[in-house]
């Protein structure tokens, strides 16, 4: 069972997680973000809000999201143009945690590499409510 | 493609968000957190019932820059926003953006999601090299 997120450290890393961008998960990407922008630029490119789906992913594999957890700040960059068939690994790091009023506040950096270097890197900022017994 | 002046506005992208929708994404994003899925678990917490995932606003942010800016978009763009209230099902959803200054070979944008009543659920901004 992977740890709660509340429950890490600053500087916790989480273990990377492997994926491939497959032609089924991406068009069932594409299809529910509605992303018709894509296809103009070619059969094979993948977009690129779905690279940060899948930094989220990891993370949500790797720690579990405790409930009312709230997403309140992102900051992403794209580093380069991922294609359908490419093997990714994703991985995140907490780099900020602090507490007010009741609502832990957590910094999760999140990058993505692929076999020819660095794909995406960001910067999740969420909320949650301070749980009993979180150090 | 050239980049746009300063001033410039960029397509917007318009989406109506339904609960079915949301149910999508989780799957597809392997995020099901009852927040965005379990309408009786969605009641009990401050939103009062089930709201759209951050990353599906920003995916349709991502798809008006893609239009605008093609593979720049893709390869070296940045993304920065902050999510200021919940998108919910029902809701109409904009994606809007505006070139704001061009530096050093970056386009910068303002970009923002609105609901149907014009309130801003997310704002930040964009870049690009363009």
């Amino acid at each position: 069972m992977p740890p709660r997120l509340d429950s890490l450290a600053r500087g916790h890393e989480l273990p990377p997680s492997a994926f491939e961008l497959s032609p089924e998960w991406v068009g069932e990407y594409v299809g529910a973000v509605e992303d018709e922008a894509i296809a103009s630029l070619g059969p094979e490119l993948v977009p690129p809000m779905a690279v940060a789906a899948l930094a989220v992913r990891a993370l949500l594999e790797r720690a579990v999201l405790p409930p009312g957890a709230v997403h309140i700040g992102q900051e992403i960059t794209f580093q380069r143009a991922v294609r359908i068939g490419e093997k990714l690994s994703a991985s995140a790091r907490i780099v900020s945690r602090g507490e007010r009023q009741g609502w832990l506040l957590m910094g999760i950096e999140l990058s993505v590499e692929g076999e020819g270097g660095p794909v995406m890197e960001g910067r999740a900022t969420l909320t949650m409510p301070v749980a009993e017994g979180t150090p | 493609m050239t980049a746009p002046a300063v001033g410039t506005e960029l397509a917007p992208v318009v989406v109506a968000v339904t609960q079915e929708k949301i149910d999508r994404y989780a799957e597809a994003g392997g995020d099901g957190n009852p927040l965005h899925t379990d309408p009786q678990f969605a009641a009990q917490t401050q939103f009062g019932g089930t709201i759209a995932h951050g990353m599906l606003l920003l995916a349709y942010l991502s798809r008006m820059l893609t239009a605008a800016f093609g593979e720049a978009w893709l390869s070296g763009g940045r993304l920065k926003v902050r999510f200021r209230a919940p998108a919910r099902p029902g809701d109409t959803v904009s994606a809007v953006g505006q070139v704001v200054r061009a530096e050093d070979g970056r386009t910068v944008c303002a970009v923002e999601c609105r609901n149907q009543a014009g309130e801003t659920l997310v704002s930040g901004e964009a870049e690009v090299s363009a």
